[in-house]
């Protein structure tokens, strides 16, 4: 830890709570964050129509409590790419005040945030829970990879092997933090990993 | 500077790179104190005196060849130095319009631009390129309009889209970047960019320097200095290929410093772009040994100074601190503690 010094780039959350000034409210959810979709569900609800999105994951399935909450208006997704293309099919049928809610994993949550923007959503009116693990995306700067669900600090990179440094730094349109070749000065000296984001 | 005669140097492998007599004396050496921390430095970028690096919008020295060259290296080994997200065309078209109107206009023996109506004809000498296309129609182009003339100038060049109260980094021609990965931040805010250089936040310097640039006119262009420390004059010192030059670092010591230290000078300017409403982010990176430095005796006491009590954030982020040691041991030979004006002229 390094007190102080706080990169920008990297995102803060917060929980999800309903925006009842709205038209619509579509909501986008994944694994452990299918909890996160039920609290919202047992609040008071808004006027407005409501969709939820919901890709259950092996770690965790929260369908049976979201269908009995959410009925008619859950969809399941087995896969979670049928689910970015319904996400993106809602989207093109949207209507101005459509309020977009994303509870997920970090690469989750900025997947739903990239697509809606190609649908000129801005980035502020998406609201986002990190609400699962604290895995991160990481980015491989050097062969440009992706490896997913890094819990240490360092990590071998799934692309090409090497020994990355998980920084700060975070992209939103990749959804993933850089890596960088820890050992690049220094071949072979590299420190213990340790679990920071469990 | 209008009759050069290029070197043929290399910028990797075996480093031949290096200055001349009247490139050192234009220097442009950072230091007008003997302690430096991050300030919002900017400047109008007016014309100044015959001969120096910002007697024109865009310098052209006695590196153009060999430096265009080392481009092309970089980009075939990494093609992701350059990208331009697809709504910055018009932004591209304004960058092409002012390097070759710059370079036509400050440097009429080495680049002519004719122009009839929108059929215009761009003639390189230095490079040997010469190509007529039609202005605002990019299949007449071999390459994209900003990847064109991003080839043929001298630098680094970033175009920021200005909306929603920030500006955005959404195309880049980036191969002599201090450190910083181009494929990774394209699309970037101004804050998210800027993100991991260290003290800024809490001196509230990103948000003052943006608050500038957003209200940037168009005609006046405005400019600033950076610098950082590189071993061997590197140009491409991107974190892509830290694995190349990472381990030049602990190379070091205090008998070959003078050699392998460069003082890295980047003149950043800036330009309002007519069509696009975009800001042109130019970064021109200018290298130079601490022997050569050391020719001016005042350059080398100074930079002995400032490097002596740098603040700790700021060695690590420029990534000096393996090396600090050594160059302060070679700098220290050149200072004798007297003091030194105020200014950073050489003589």
């Amino acid at each position: 830890m390094q007190h102080g010094y706080w990169i920008r780039s990297k995102p803060v959350y917060h929980s999800l709570s309903w925006q009842h000034r709205a038209q619509a409210h579509v909501l986008v959810a994944n694994g452990e964050a299918g909890r996160s979709i039920v609290r919202l569900l047992h609040q008071r609800l808004p006027d407005q129509p409501i969709t939820v999105l919901y890709h259950p994951t092996q770690e965790a399935d929260y369908s049976k409590s979201l269908v009995s909450l959410a009925g008619e208006n859950l969809h399941v997704f087995k896969r979670e790419s049928e689910l970015w293309h319904r996400f993106e099919q809602i989207l093109q049928q949207s209507v101005m005040g459509t309020r977009l809610y994303a509870a997920g994993n970090e690469y989750f949550l900025w997947q739903a945030t990239t697509l809606a923007a190609s649908h000129g959503v801005l980035s502020g009116d998406v609201m986002r829970e990190q609400a699962s693990s604290l895995a991160r995306s990481v980015y491989c700067v050097h062969c440009k990879t992706i490896s997913h669900r890094v819990t240490t600090n360092i990590a071998i990179c799934t692309g090409c092997q090497r020994h990355l440094l998980v920084r700060d730094h975070f992209s939103r349109r990749l959804g993933a933090y850089m890596g960088l070749m820890i050992d690049a000065e220094e071949p072979g000296n590299v420190p213990e990993a340790e679990e920071v984001y469990p | 500077m209008n009759n050069l005669a290029y070197k043929r140097e290399t910028f990797r492998d075996d480093y031949t790179y290096r200055n001349s007599p009247a490139a050192i004396r234009r220097f442009p050496f950072p230091f007008a104190e003997d302690h430096y921390m991050y300030s919002v430095n900017i400047e109008q970028h007016q014309p100044g005196a015959p001969g120096s690096i910002v007697e024109h919008a865009f310098d052209i020295d006695e590196h153009y060849v060999s430096e265009c060259k080392d481009k092309l290296l970089t980009l075939a080994q990494d093609k992701g130095r350059y990208a331009a997200l697809p709504h910055m065309m018009d932004a591209q078209w304004d960058f092409l319009e002012l390097t070759m109107e710059s370079l036509a206009r400050d440097y009429p023996q080495l680049f002519t631009l004719t122009k009839d109506v929108d059929h215009w004809t761009w003639r390189n000498r230095p490079l040997e390129i010469e190509d007529s296309f039609i202005f605002g129609d990019a299949s007449t182009l071999p390459l994209e309009p900003f990847d064109y003339m991003g080839r043929q100038v001298q630098g680094d060049f970033v175009l920021l889209d200005q909306r929603e109260g920030t500006l955005f980094a959404d195309a880049g021609f980036i191969t002599s970047q201090a450190d910083w990965s181009l494929a990774f931040d394209i699309g970037m805010s101004w804050h998210e960019w800027h993100g991991p250089v260290p003290q800024v936040e809490k001196m509230g310097i990103m948000d003052r320097a943006l608050k500038f640039l957003m209200s940037l006119q168009q005609g006046s262009p405005v400019r600033r200095l950076n610098w950082t420390m590189t071993i061997n004059p590197r140009l491409d010192t991107s974190p892509e290929h830290f694995p190349e030059w990472g381990p030049d670092k602990l190379t070091v010591t205090p008998q070959n410093a003078g050699e392998k230290a460069h003082l890295r000078v980047e003149l950043q300017s800036m330009f309002r772009l007519p069509r696009s409403n975009a800001i042109l982010f130019s970064i021109r990176c200018y290298l130079i040994s601490l022997e050569e430095l050391a020719t001016y005796p005042r350059w080398a006491k100074r930079f002995h100074r400032v490097l002596k009590d740098l603040h700790p954030d700021l060695l690590e982020y420029k990534g000096i601190k393996v090396y600090h040691e050594a160059v302060l041991a070679w700098l220290s030979q050149h200072d004798d503690g007297a003091e030194i004006a105020a200014g950073t002229h050489p003589g």
